[in-house]
This record gives structure tokens, sequence and C-alpha cells, in this order.
């Protein structure tokens, strides 16, 4: 929080080097942080019907579609390299990998225009275009 | 019986069925349902249906057809075989219900019970019979539920059929216990050569019954845990022994259709996750300045702290 006296150092250097990686946003929330066996369960029982793919987590029935980040825009996955032991430590951020595209997933009901993650893709364009500079 | 067709996907429902006879498209015939596999946690659900012509029931009998369940299954096998042979006058058809078919309908944001889906698995086979050509005359239905509304939901669905519905119809009635002895047949077949769509390398295959209170059903149910995505797709989530399982043993997951009380749900979402970030209602920032509608319809929020 912006009120803490510790800072966050986020090291973004290593994004050319960083691996693409696939990403799944899921509709749901997952009580953990730190590896899960993505490909054995999840990748391997995954299809796809023009487009639409469709999963299933926990026994719901996910459909899903990929869609890429904004032009010019690049995903980051970040890692905390060391845990801070407190408020005031301050925190190491690092980019663990990157992704220019990722799957979104909605419980039950199948991709549209309007999914939120979709619209917010929009905004990019528009803070350019109000952000540029006016010439004279 | 060739159960290609559902080992192929074995991630959703399939159908499979016999020739129909040609007799059973010219004269009036009985038809029997019955299912297998309803009670265990593991592997599909089978609905089975099995015809003959009126005039042949009493050589259907003398085939010795008698309920799957106080049979052996060498002595199902058996019979199976004797009902391919008599396949001039004896067709059948199954409905392969995948267990995870069966979970995420059961899961479904508008859930869909199991009476429901077993009623309208029922009713689609006996559709596909009448579909088929085949002069059905009587509709004989094994039911584990109340017999009565279900005798009178399908008697108004197949007008001009006589149905009856009975608890214990696979030891009544012959034309039952052949549908009964078709479905327990694919549905040990399926589950013995069940393929994982999973990534898992070699799977122990002794899993016993797969009802819940086997122990050999019990001891594979820990072993095949995981604690993020639970179980692969063999198992039926919507058993309150696997659900036991993962409450105790597994992360917890929430969804946004959770029955969870506003006060606990308030004090997660303050735990900031990648999905608060794309959450309307997350966070406790002080908002000064009304947010326009272009960013809540978005769910898009500034980002002070990581």
């Amino acid at each position: 929080m912006s009120c803490h006296s510790s800072v966050t150092h986020l090291h973004v250097s290593p994004v050319g080097q960083a691996e693409r990686v696939p990403v799944h946003l899921l509709p749901c929330e997952i009580e953990h942080n730190g590896p899960a066996q993505v490909s054995q369960y999840f990748t391997a029982t995954m299809k796809d019907h023009k487009g639409v793919k469709a999963v299933s987590f926990r026994g719901r029935g996910l459909k899903g579609q990929e869609i890429c980040c904004p032009a010019g825009y690049t995903g980051l996955v970040l890692k905390d390299t060391n845990k801070p032991g407190s408020d005031q430590e301050d925190r190491i951020v690092r980019v663990s990998s990157v992704f220019d595209k990722l799957t979104y997933w909605n419980l039950d009901n199948p991709p549209t225009s309007d999914d939120t993650v979709v619209m917010a893709m929009d905004w990019p364009e528009l803070a350019e275009a109000i952000h540029e500079p006016i010439d004279e | 019986m060739d159960l290609g067709p559902f080992e192929a996907d074995n991630t959703v429902s399939c159908r499979l069925s016999s020739q129909i006879p040609d007799i059973c498209r010219t004269e009036d015939c009985c038809l029997g349902i019955d299912e297998a596999g309803r009670g265990p946690v593991l592997g599909p659900m089978v609905y089975g249906i099995c015809f003959c012509p009126v005039s042949k029931k009493q050589e259907l009998k003398d085939l010795k057809v008698a309920d799957s369940k106080t049979l052996t299954e060498e002595e199902r096998e058996r019979l199976f075989h004797n009902l391919d042979e008599a396949k001039s006058y004896v067709g059948w058809a199954l409905h392969v219900l995948s267990p995870n078919t069966i979970s995420t309908s059961m899961l479904q944001r508008t859930k869909y019970n199991l009476n429901a889906l077993s009623h309208d698995t029922a009713i689609g086979l006996i559709q596909y019979a009448l579909d088929s050509g085949v002069q059905l005359k009587e509709i004989y239905v094994d039911t584990v539920g109340p017999a009565e509304k279900y005798e009178e939901k399908l008697s108004q669905r197949f007008p001009g059929i006589e149905v009856t519905v009975r608890p214990k119809a696979d030891s009544l009635f012959p034309v039952v216990s052949a549908a009964s002895i078709c479905a327990k047949v694919a549905r040990d077949r399926v589950v013995k050569g069940w393929k994982f769509a999973e990534d898992l390398g070699d799977v122990d295959a002794d899993y016993g019954s797969g009802y819940p209170n086997d122990p050999k059903t019990k001891a594979w149910l820990l072993k095949y845990l995981d604690p993020v995505f639970g179980y692969p797709q063999f198992v039926r989530f919507s058993w309150s022994t696997a659900q036991t399982l993962l409450d105790s043993k597994a992360v917890t997951v929430h969804w946004d259709d959770d029955e969870e009380d506003g006060e606990k749900a308030a004090k997660r979402l303050n735990n900031k996750s990648m999905l608060s970030f794309f959450s309307a209602s997350a966070g406790s920032d002080d908002q000064s300045r009304q947010t326009h509608r272009f960013f809540t319809d978005r769910r898009l929020r500034g980002l002070s702290s990581l």
C-alpha cells in the first residue's frame, strides 16, 4: 500500500529473455500460490471446437477462448524474489515469465465479446487517444 | 458391443446401439428401460433400453435373463451374448453418461439433478427407438424414485403407449432384465478399460466397485487426490464422497455462485488475488471520485500496489 514505508522494486530487465508461457484465467479463486499440475490435468483434457475451448475444473464445465494482449503490450508474470519479513522491508519483484495471449474461461457460458476481460482490452487504445499531446 | 465411439472421447456422453431387427419395425413391440451405475462415485452411468416384439416375450423369457444385480459378471456377459444371438428379434440401445457429464451437469449454475438427467436420458432413448421405426406399444421402466409421477410424465410424453413404471421392474419384466444386463455389461467394460484423459502415466486400476463404501474405492480416492485439480474426470465431483474429501484435503476454490455469507466473502476479497483486479466490488480503496462506467463495466481499477 502507498502508506507503507517500504518500497517495491520491480525488475523488468529480463523481459527480453523471459520464457513465454501459456496463461489461463479461471472464473474462480483458488487458494493456492505455487506450482500445479496444469499440463497433466488441465491442458491434457482441453477440447477445442471451432475456436471455443472446453474443459472442466473441479467438476465444473468451463468454456473459453484465447485473447491477445493489446498491441504493443506484453503480459508479465511477476514473482517475489524474497518474501519480505515485515512491512518495513523493501520488496523485490522480478519478471518470471511473459505472455502475449491468454486463455480466459467462463463458468458454463461460451465466451462473448461482452465478457469483461475482452472489453478491458479496449482501454489501452482509448488511454493512448485521450493522453496524446494535442497538436496546435 | 462396440464401445469404441465412447472410448474415443470418454469426457462426453455417447449412444451405442444394436441393429434394429426388421420384425420390430412391423410388429407391436415392448421395451424395457434400466440403468447401471447410479450409485458409484467413479465412472459413467449407463442407461439401457431393450426391445422385442410383444409376440416374442416368451422367447425372451426363455433366454433366462434376470435382474443384472443378482448375476455374476460372467453370467451377465454370457446372457448378453445370448441376447446378441437373438438379434433377429431383440434390439438394444445404450446411453453412456460420462462421469464428466454427470459432474458438470449437476454442478451447473442452474443445477441439473440426477433424477432430471435420468428421466431426460430415458426419454431420449425411447425417442431414438421410435425414430428408428420400432412399433412401440408397451414400455416397462425400473425406477428408484417415485413411480407414479414418472409413469405419468412418460405417458404424457408418449401418448398411445402403455407405460408401466415399477420399482424392481428389472426382476419383474424380462425385457427390463435384458435392458439391465446390456447397461451393466457396458458399464463394467467401460470402467475396466477406462482410459484417463489426464496425463497421469500408469494409473492404479484397483479402484474396486466404485461405490463410496468400498474400501478399495476409498483408498483410490485418497491416493489420486490432487490438491489443486482434485480428481481426474473419472470421478464424479458432484458426489458428496468426493466433495467431502476435497473439502478436507484439497485447496479451497471459490466460485462467484458459491453460497457464502457476505461477511466471510468480503473478508476474503480484501486479500488481493489476481482475480480481484477484474472484480468490481473488491478492495477497500477510498474512492473520492466516482469511477466512470467505462471502467466499472470492464472491472478495471487503478493499481497502487502489487
